[in-house]
């Protein structure tokens, strides 16, 4: 130790001095275990309190569903918002005291809280939608009572909101939260609100958009305290339809009590104008919290409210069908329109007579005539001319008993009888059945909608169109997602002058026989009235034929056909033709005082 | 070239190595119950992979004689500036600071590594003059040398590692035996400078002043850091929630949990014993560090290991002072438990030094 003094001593030192700085810095430790003492042991309850206090809340915010529109521009749907009631399970300390607390106070019966409950783990942070479209007063009971519901939070989502609650029902579709049922799919999260109907579900993922989220932290209380993360929803993509909202309108009104459907489209290019099916199922119940004895009432309803008549609608076409016995006629030649036969009201084969609609008759008809005046007898003798499969084959041309291909899913066939194709064990066909489908009648079965495409190619001279609803779905950026130009499907070969001689007798129909009671001054309106007679019996005050009329208009230059179809409504002339009359005076007379206005944002 | 003969072998501190082994340990679990993810990119196996890093860089000091790493001190210290000169262009901005530099894959933060440089540079510079005894001549060039660097990890803006940088220089300026009086009046020119400080300081920092002297000041700002973690902390209780209960950590109410305030994540972990634990073996480490500077004849080693001591004992306080809510929030990440590389890589490349000296200590 002593060998030097000099370096032993500065090592003494140095050694000194590095002590000194090991205790400054052993204090420091000290001081920190003290700390921690103090957080841990001292505090470490309160802090425990405060640490169960730190919560953190997801909350989806939901895509505003995208828009539909129609061919100018107006709003068919928009979007509002609503007040949802939604629980958090992870939330709920006491879950059966909460849920029948709230089952009270909003007389909401405990088993369906429950049951929503159930279907997610109990730990959950996500809100469980129970409640859609809460009233102002729920709501305020709910905001009120805060303290005894932990876990019961009222969101603001967007909701569809109706121009009328049955505007446009069958073609829109309603929107509905997801069943269990579609939650197999995989492809939605519990609580989602999809198109479940009409162009919301054929659309659907266009119009659904991303739903965005937000995790925000809570006090005890539940009261936000700041958003921590969020992320903006992606709104659902808008919707340019090829439906004239105002005629659509135009076309309810005028079908208001009265079951049936009217088709508007266009000749040229195969757009649906207007589509309705009456009656129409309420949008907006079906939308928010139906219960379960509504939902029973309107599937049993007799009236059928959720068939889409126009295209699920299946009815004998009656005298419309003269339209194709005509054509067939004067294309193989079995006709000619100066073939002239009295009519005395009967016709007699073999042990059967069948009946004119007109007592009486109507005297000498030629073709033409018999067009007009929709002369049963003059047609019974031309089926038989023209033979029952030429007729079916013509039918079939003309698109009847297929379907016309349109968007909305769910369409029917129809039918049209072949001879050939008659079911073993059936009679063998007879020139009863023949005679009967040349006016329309028998196993014969026609879709509104397929009358409709049908009237266009004798407007437009043979091309069947597939029936366009949809333009263009363009996303919220702005990019085209979709787009849909008009489809030939089918074309219809007839010589030039059966064409003429079609549309011809056609407006003679409405200029001077069955159809009058479309005549618009001004407008030379083309087409046929039809009164079907039905097998089932009804006590309708109003008899049991169904109305027809299928029309196009201006006869030369057709830019519209309209087919009204009334069920049992009567006669075709007397009940459809009126109401064809107020579409085309829609179309065509008030267009000039049509406003547009420009739509807000 | 790991030329390593027996003897040196046979001082290898065990205590010292083992101390830090065990704190990589705690970390990498903490790491684990924060991400826990089996893949490669999950937190745990790219601290492993630094850990590896370190440990190589560790042994490459630990083989070469640390008097001839301070020879090379000039050529470091140009690099270093270098690197630190190359933030301000090459830099990515994090969070309102230039920090990093991107090599590859990696992303390196020069002001870390210019902790070694810094301390490898002052045991050449005090110990190349003729006389052991050095003169206020020398102090001047000491500060000069040191300030330029110091004042580019200020400006990146590194408030941390130049605060740590501080203690350090004044450990090893006490150590040397400077007199008091000097060491006074040099604190009293630091006090004085702190007014000039507050101008330089960005607006987030000045913040994180204020909101020390007053948590409640802006609880949902600034302020929301301390206040998490101080929850975190003292919801540890005595036994802490155990690795799946620590909601506070796990439902991401604290902020850099896995870098500048794990040792939150831990203490709410493992509570007050577990904390003990760690600061026991923190303890440990330093106490062995002070230690072996003060075995040291040789006058570069016994800086060399009192400054590398005073980084992790700075370090140590520093962050631990500022989790718990007893210091302001400055960037520091705590040695060995912060993930992020270039901590870890200096950390054990620094532990390798110590190790260095402690080996050649009886030659």
């Amino acid at each position: 130790m002593a060998l030097s003094p000099s370096p032993a001593n500065r090592r003494e030192a140095w050694g000194r001095r590095v002590l000194a700085l090991a205790v400054v810095t052993a204090i420091g430790f000290v001081g920190l275990v003290g700390q921690l003492w103090y957080l841990q042991v001292l505090e470490g309850g309160r802090m425990q309190e405060l640490s169960e206090k730190n919560r953190i809340r997801v909350r989806p915010v939901a895509a505003p569903r995208g828009i539909l529109f129609d061919r100018n521009g107006l709003a068919l749907v928009d979007n509002r918002p609503a007040f949802t009631l939604s629980l958090i399970p992870r939330e709920m300390e006491d879950r059966n005291s909460v849920v029948a607390r709230l089952a009270v106070l909003l007389k909401m019966p405990v088993g369906d809280l429950m049951e929503a409950l159930e279907r997610v783990p109990a730990d959950s942070i996500r809100p469980v939608r129970v409640r859609r479209g809460l009233s102002l007063e729920d709501v305020t009971k709910v905001e009120e009572r805060k303290l005894e519901l932990p876990g019961v939070i009222v969101e603001v989502e967007p909701q569809r909101v109706y121009p009328t609650s049955t505007f446009a029902a069958h073609l829109l579709g309603y929107v509905r939260e997801v069943s269990d049922e579609q939650m197999k799919q995989g492809r939605y999260r519990r609580g989602d609100m999809i198109g479940q109907s009409g162009l919301e579900r054929l659309l659907d993922e266009y119009l659904r958009g991303r739903d965005g989220g937000e995790r925000i932290e809570v006090d005890a209380m539940g009261r936000p305290v700041q958003v921590m993360r969020r992320e903006e929803p992606d709104p659902g993509a808008q919707v340019v339809t090829t439906i004239d909202r105002r005629i659509q309108e135009i076309a309810e009104q005028a079908m208001a009590g009265k079951a049936g459907s009217v088709v508007v489209l266009d000749p040229r290019n195969g757009d649906v104008l207007a589509l309705t099916s009456s009656p129409a199922f309420p949008l907006d119940r079906l939308t928010g919290n139906i219960d379960r004895d509504e939902w029973l009432r309107l599937v049993k309803d007799p009236m059928t409210p959720l068939m889409n008549r126009a295209l699920q609608g299946q009815y004998p076409p009656g005298s419309v069908f003269k339209i194709i016995v005509a054509a067939a006629g004067l294309q193989e030649g079995s006709l000619a329109p100066m073939d002239r036969i009295y009519c005395n009201g009967e016709f007699s084969l073999g042990h059967w007579t069948f009946k004119d609609w007109k007592a009486g008759g109507h005297g000498h008809v030629d073709l033409r005539t018999a067009v007009a005046q929709s002369c049963d007898v003059y047609f019974y003798q031309a089926g038989l001319k023209v033979g029952g499969d030429t007729m079916a084959r013509y039918a079939q041309a003309f698109g009847l008993g297929a379907p016309t291909g349109i968007d909305l899913g769910g369409e029917r066939f129809g039918l049209v009888p072949f001879a050939a194709a008659r079911p073993r064990g059936k009679r063998p066909w007879q020139s009863g059945d023949t005679v009967n489908m040349s006016i329309g009648q028998g196993q014969l079965l026609v879709t509104p909608l397929q009358v409709a495409r049908m009237m266009g190619a004798v407007a437009n001279g043979g091309i069947l169109w597939k029936p366009r609803l949809v333009q263009r779905v363009a996303k919220a950026d702005g990019s085209l997602a979709y787009s849909a130009t008009s489809k030939m499907t089918e074309r219809v070969e007839l010589s030039p002058v059966v064409w003429a001689f079609l549309r011809n007798a056609l407006s003679a129909v409405v200029k001077e026989g069955t159809g009058a009671a479309a005549r618009l001054p001004g407008l030379d309106i083309a087409g046929k009235t039809g009164t079907a007679q039905t097998i089932a019996k009804s006590d309708s005050a109003k008899g049991q034929d169904h109305a027809w009329f299928a029309s196009f208009a201006p006869a030369d230059d057709a830019q519209a056909v309209v087919v009204v179809f009334v069920e049992r409504g009567g006669h075709g002339g007397d009940v459809a033709a009126p109401i064809a009359r107020k579409i085309y005076e829609a179309l065509f007379l008030q267009k000039v005082a049509q406003v547009t206005l420009p739509e807000p944002g | 070239m790991l030329r390593l003969d027996r003897r040196l072998l046979q001082n290898v501190d065990w205590l010292l190595l083992g101390a830090a082994l065990f704190i990589i340990g705690l970390s990498l679990t903490c790491l684990w119950s924060l991400n826990p993810g089996r893949g490669i990119s999950s937190l745990v196996w790219r601290q492993v992979s630094w850990v590896g890093v370190g440990l190589l860089g560790l042994l490459v000091v630990v083989s070469v004689d640390y008097r001839n790493l301070v020879r090379t001190a000039p050529v470091l210290y140009v690099v270093g500036l270098g690197l630190l000169t190359s933030v301000f262009v090459l830099g990515r901005t994090v969070s309102g600071a230039r920090r990093w530099i991107h090599l590859g894959p990696f992303t390196v933060q020069p002001s870390e590594l210019f902790k070694l440089i810094f301390i490898i540079t002052l045991a050449w510079a005090l110990t190349s003059g003729r006389g052991e005894r050095f003169s206020r001549g020398m102090l001047i060039g000491i500060f000069v040398l040191l300030g330029v660097p110091f004042l580019l990890v200020v400006r990146q803006p590194d408030l941390g590692t130049a605060l740590v940088l501080v203690p350090v220089l004044a450990a090893i300026l006490v150590g040397i035996g400077i007199r008091l009086k000097v060491l006074g009046a040099l604190s009293l020119a630091g006090v004085a400078a702190m007014p000039l400080a507050w101008l330089v300081l960005k607006p987030y920092q000045r913040d994180r002043l204020l909101v020390y002297l007053d948590p409640f000041r802006d609880p949902l700002g600034t302020a929301y850091n301390v206040i998490q973690a101080k929850i975190a902390i003292g919801s540890g209780q005595l036994l802490g929630k155990g690795m799946g209960g620590a909601t506070q950590s796990r439902l991401s109410f604290l902020p850099e949990r896995h870098t500048d305030f794990i040792f939150a994540v831990f203490a709410e972990m493992w509570g007050f014993l577990g904390c003990l634990v760690l600061i026991v073996a923190y303890v440990l480490l330093v106490m062995r560090g002070f230690e072996i500077a003060a075995g040291t004849r040789e006058m570069r080693g016994r800086i060399l290991a009192l400054g590398v001591t005073t980084v992790f004992a700075a370090q140590i306080l520093i962050n631990i002072g500022m989790v718990t809510g007893l210091l302001p929030i400055v960037g520091i990440p705590l040695p060995l438990m912060s993930y992020g590389g270039s901590s870890m890589v200096v950390s054990l490349t620094g532990l390798g030094l110590l190790l260095s000296i402690r080996m050649r200590q009886f030659h």
